[in-house]
């Protein structure tokens, strides 16, 4: 099967032949026959032996939302893959994707409602049934809300989107109070408020990486932890080898290597916090070479002016010329994309950074345009989920009236705060005044081992859920999760908890659906009947369900859309196009007039839904000429990152990162993840403390030798690895490891750099700024395990990687592939 | 003699590059260092796919690690203009496979797919295979493994579990490619390009790797044989490897 690239994705959409706007479906496309239109706990009659089946969800293991194929035999979920019919993945999968069926079948999973019979965190559970647990919590929501203090009510969450978010948001209503929090450690709070700023738009943007040529990126890990590493992947990988010898040029700066800067063709290294200025320099380069020619420009210039490269060179350690280099590179390139992320982003100047940086492809002319960055429209659910996004800032006030009493319950799912908040937050101390914290998470993690009550959620692979991605693709998509297993424990769908203790607490209110699958069909039936389609829609349809081959339905797209490039392209798409039109017929059944031809068009659309684990509307808005507002451009300016503490006594800069294996830490308790060697130190199974080798001999420090990491907020211990591309006054360390809680495999490993960063924050958003606290190193005199698989790490001339310079293929023509025939002389 | 003969005669044969070429298929990999990040996800792909255990973090430190397909760091230069690159290594299914004529049980031996295979059952762990290859990619169990209950609900009923004692390594998810076989023979057909794609391909989030029959001119993988950037690892070696490499491009900054 062939995998749509994004390209063909959308001209797919726009080849549309059901009804203009109709929305559409495109069956899955994967080679595996799917034969279940409903999961495997309803129908087990399809159940057999020896045969795998497959069922289509969402990866939940980020917020990326890649659309996922989750092979089972015999009622046990094998093995996940990508969803080849969805946008974001295309059939591909990162490792902590792979590694979701340790998730399911983890040994550490909290199988049943439990209670805290002892002092809090001393681990005494008694099991209780779901009835008697719900009854606890409902009884107590109860109270509060009919003597007026449902405000007192928290629910404080991982992030919800599409429907769920609706969910939660009519929970909170049902129980009167206005509580709802999320809380992920890398939300992009700064991005977000970047995007803002310069666009006035309050979507992240479609970062189109696999036309660009040329892609600069501040700090922003897209191949690794950034937003949407999978979709990235497939981004650089097409434009490096996927367009006929026409490869696109990465460049990144930052001052740690990271997988991303690791797989660019230059790494340029800068000082933290510097990112946006060398952005604004870059930006006065163009605009006062006279790459920009928009109205504008004037203000652009005397905006720019104090950031000449020269004037920067030193504040950021990048020489002038590379700076006047890359931008003039950037600016005579077409296509080209910046990008900023958490590196850049998470400093106290990290808002105006990202506006900078995002502004090049302003003065750029990258807008909206392919292999540029292209505008989201609106998703079709979940409006209202950012506002809920608690930045740093946000919850040490929600501490605050923790420790002053005006929360009286707190019901925690999958967020665990007390992990990812550095201990200057002081948040354990403040949950602790709480007086019942109720958890629906799966694991027994930080936040969970505070719980009075635990009522277990399922894991994503058991759980019903939609989602809409985020950073969409360009136009609008979704999926259905839908549960490929039965669940393993007593757990229940999060949702399912939901809506049982809203009936009990308030049976009058809005809330009136019996289960999330309930909710999500009515909620889904709004989008199917919004999308009633005219009557030709429904005639080119029919022709097309009619004709039933890839020729005929090839014509019929052709002739529904008769643009150029749509009919060209139909052939090719055509195999597609039957895909797409095929189970479109629940879309186009809705027909509002009584005498419709489908009566249960919902409950076909609705399967069609569950199969092909995609939904998708051509909703490409038109972009017209974006401008930016004159007072941004006046205002817009970086000033130099502030430091928690002193370069005297803290001569070092903490980098703490996002790993690819753990994340935000929730990796930890996958055996698989912590046996993937880390991508760039190839260490197992702990944590460590990169530094430069020189800095390190500077130092006396070895390979594994103890460190105590200390900072104005606290000390950790950790061994040193010397890692070739860091900046001497930089250290940098993994997220993820440092659990005391969480399971056999997390626990007690390693050690935590978010518990000793100084709480700064960006002041216009309230996110943590976590790459602004400095360190000093005290060495231990002691040595610590530091485990990695074996290996050389130089080539010493093997020549087992072999490299060629673009232009130069002809000389490389004759070390082509040979082969040296054998001769095997008799004995 | 004439035995000895006879054995000598099949041996050259056998040992002849393009021997395999005679028969229905021949199994290959390109992997295209241009596009390879070294995010690691075939690793975990591979590990789930193929009942690969968790071995543990003592076993590792005694280099005793069993993932089929591994990432090789090299860095090269020093700060700041440092380099890492990242190149996947995994069996080479080599045409004239050293691992295969040291084994004297015969348990690694060349399936007429092309595929270097593993008898697991007939293995008697000598652990000579492992010297002999020159990719080291050859894994041996030391140990017995567990899996935590109930993470043995995952493993793959079409994967055989290893015991003690035994040599193993990768084996371009052979389980698939029968699969493919088998639906390529009940239609009447050869398996077409795209049918089977092992595990690392099909995760693979930049498309790096690429699987197919190198017999068929026309997949994709013999395309990418013909391509200026393809070589083998270890080509002096003349090991025949089905396993090619793109090299990885590397631009002046510009
Ligand atoms: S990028 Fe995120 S959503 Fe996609 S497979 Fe990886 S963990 Fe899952
Ligand atoms: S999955 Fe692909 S890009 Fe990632 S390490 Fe493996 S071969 Fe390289
Ligand atoms: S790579 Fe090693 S194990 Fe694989 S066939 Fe070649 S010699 Fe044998």
């Amino acid at each position: 099967m062939a995998s749509i690239d994004r390209r063909d994705f959308l001209k797919l959409v726009g080849a549309g032949g059901v009804g203009t706007g109709a929305g559409f479906m495109l069956r899955e496309a994967i080679k595996h026959p799917v034969e279940n239109l409903v999961p495997y706990p309803v129908p087990p009659e399809d159940f057999s032996p020896g045969i795998a089946t497959w069922y289509n969800t969402v990866c939940s293991m980020c917020s990326a939302g890649c659309g996922i194929t989750v092979r089972t035999r015999e009622g046990r979920a094998k093995k996940i893959e990508g969803n080849p019919s969805h946008p974001v993945s295309q059939g591909r999968l990162c490792a902590r994707g792979q590694a979701g069926l340790q998730v399911l079948y983890n040994p550490d999973r909290v199988t049943t409602p439990l209670q805290q019979t002892g002092e809090r965190g001393s681990g005494d559970w008694l099991p209780l049934t779901w009835t008697e647990g719900l009854s606890q919590i409902s009884g107590r929501l109860g109270e509060l809300r009919s003597s007026g203090q449902g405000g007192a009510v928290c629910l404080l969450s991982e992030g919800q989107r599409g429907h769920m978010h609706g969910l939660f948001e009519q929970f909170m209503a049902n129980i009167g109070s206005d509580r709802l929090v999320y809380y992920d450690y890398d939300h992009p709070h700064p991005l977000l408020a970047a995007m803002n700023r310069l666009f006035g738009t309050s979507e992240l943007p479609y970062f189109d990486l696999g036309n660009t040529d040329y892609l600069v990126s501040f700090g922003a890990d897209y191949l690794g932890s950034w937003l949407s590493p999978v979709h990235h992947g497939l981004g650089f990988g097409r434009s490096r080898q996927g367009r006929d010898h026409h490869r696109g040029r990465f460049v990144q700066i930052e001052p740690r290597m990271t997988l991303s800067g690791a797989a660019a063709d230059e790494w340029i290294a800068a000082i933290p916090g510097t990112e946006g200025i060398i952005a604004l320099a870059m930006a006065n380069r163009i605009v006062s070479q006279g790459g920009y020619q928009g109205d504008d420009a004037d203000a652009w210039a005397a905006a720019l002016e104090p950031y000449s490269a020269d004037a920067v060179a030193e504040q950021t350690g990048v020489a002038a010329e590379t700076i006047a280099r890359v931008a003039d590179t950037f600016a005579g390139t077409g296509p080209s994309l910046a990008i900023g992320g958490d590196g850049a982003g998470r400093h106290s100047n990290g808002v105006d950074a990202l506006t900078a940086i995002t502004a090049l492809n302003y003065l750029a002319g990258n807008l909206g345009i392919e292999g540029g960055l292209i505008f989201n429209p609106e998703p079709v659910a979940g409006q209202g989920a950012a506002a809920r996004h608690a930045s740093y800032r946000s919850m040490l006030e929600l501490a605050e009236d923790a420790r002053e009493g005006r929360i009286q319950v707190l019901i925690v799912n999958q967020a665990n705060p007390v992990f990812t908040m550095p201990a200057a937050a002081g948040i354990g101390e403040a949950l602790a005044r709480i007086p019942l914290i109720v958890s629906l998470s799966s694991f027994m993690d930080e936040t969970t081992a505070m719980a009075d009550l635990i009522l277990p959620s399922h894991t994503y692979l058991e759980a019903w859920g939609d989602d809409f991605p985020e950073p969409g693709v360009g136009f609008r998509a979704g999926a259905i999760s839908q549960p490929v297993v039965s669940p393993l424990y007593d757990t229940r769908d999060t949702g399912d908890t939901l809506l049982a203790v809203a009936a009990a607490v308030n049976p009058d209110g809005a809330l009136t659906a019996a289960t999330t699958e309930e909710y999500l069909r009515e909620q889904w039936r709004a989008i199917f009947e919004r999308d009633a389609p005219t009557e030709e829609g429904t005639a080119q349809a029919q022709e097309a369900i009619a004709a039933e081959t890839v020729e005929a339905a090839a014509e019929v797209v052709a002739q529904a859309a008769p643009e150029d490039d749509a009919a060209a392209d139909a052939p090719a798409n055509a195999e597609a196009a039957v895909a797409q039109v095929a189970p479109a017929e629940g879309a186009v059944a809705t027909n509002p007039d009584p005498a419709g031809w489908m009566p249960d068009a919902f409950d076909e659309f609705w399967n069609s839904l569950l199969r092909a684990g995609v939904w998708g509307e051509n909703t490409r808005a038109e972009q017209g000429p974006v401008t930016v507002d004159a007072s941004v451009i006046d205002a817009i300016g970086v000033d130099a990152p502030e430091f928690a503490g002193s370069s005297e006594t803290y001569p070092f800069i903490l980098q703490p990162y996002l790993s690819l294996n753990m994340h935000d830490g929730s990796g930890a308790n996958l055996p698989w993840m912590q046996e993937l060697p880390d991508p760039l130190t190839s260490v197992v199974y702990g944590s460590w403390l990169e530094i430069n080798p020189e800095t390190a001999r500077e130092l006396g420090l070895r390979d594994g030798d103890l460190v105590d990491v200390e900072s104005p907020q606290g000390t950790i211990s950790v061994p040193v690895l010397t890692f070739p591309a860091i900046m001497p006054n930089v250290v940098a360390m993994p997220v993820g490891q440092g659990h005391s809680e969480f399971g056999r495999y997390a626990s007690g490993r390693g050690a935590n750099p978010i518990e000793i960063l100084a709480p700064q924050v960006e002041p216009e958003t309230g996110s943590l700024a976590w790459n602004a606290t400095r360190v000093r190193l005290n060495p231990t005199g002691r040595r610590a395990n530091l485990v990695r698989t074996s290996g050389l790490s130089r080539d010493l001339g093997r020549g087992i990687i072999q490299t060629t310079a673009t232009g130069e293929a002809e000389e490389h023509a004759s070390t082509k592939l040979r082969s040296i025939p054998i001769t095997v002389e008799p004995a | 003699m004439s035995f000895i003969d006879d054995f000598l005669a099949s041996w050259r044969e056998y040992r002849e590059p393009g021997y395999y070429d005679g028969f229905d298929y021949h199994w290959t990999m390109s992997v295209d260092l241009d596009r390879c990040t070294g995010c690691g996800a075939c690793i975990t792909a591979c590990q789930a796919e193929n009942n690969i255990p968790i071995v543990g973090e003592d076993a590792i430190a005694r280099g005793r690690e069993m993932q089929w397909i591994r990432i090789e760091k090299y860095w090269e230069g020093e700060f700041p203009d440092v380099k890492l690159r990242f190149i996947p290594m995994l069996c080479q299914h080599c045409d004239a496979a050293p691992c295969e004529t040291v084994c004297p049980v015969s348990a690694t031996y060349h399936n007429q797919d092309g595929l270097n295979a593993q008898v697991y059952n007939r293995c008697i762990g000598t652990r000579s295979c492992a010297v002999y290859c020159p990719y080291e990619v050859r894994y041996f169990n030391y140990n017995n493994h567990h899996w935590d209950a109930p993470l043995e609900q995952q493993l793959n009923p079409d994967v055989s579990v290893r015991e003690k004692g035994v040599m193993e390594k990768c084996s371009f998810c052979i389980q698939r490619i029968r699969q493919a076989k088998d639906v390529a023979k009940d239609e009447g057909r050869r398996v077409q390009d795209g049918d089977v794609q092992p595990a690392c391909v099909q995760t693979c989030p930049t498309e790096a790797l690429v699987f197919g029959d190198q017999n068929d001119p026309d997949s994709r993988v013999s395309q990418t044989m013909n391509d200026e950037r393809a070589y083998h690892v270890l080509e002096e070696l003349n090991t025949a490897p089905s396993v090619v490499y793109l090299r990885k491009v590397e631009t002046d900054a510009v």
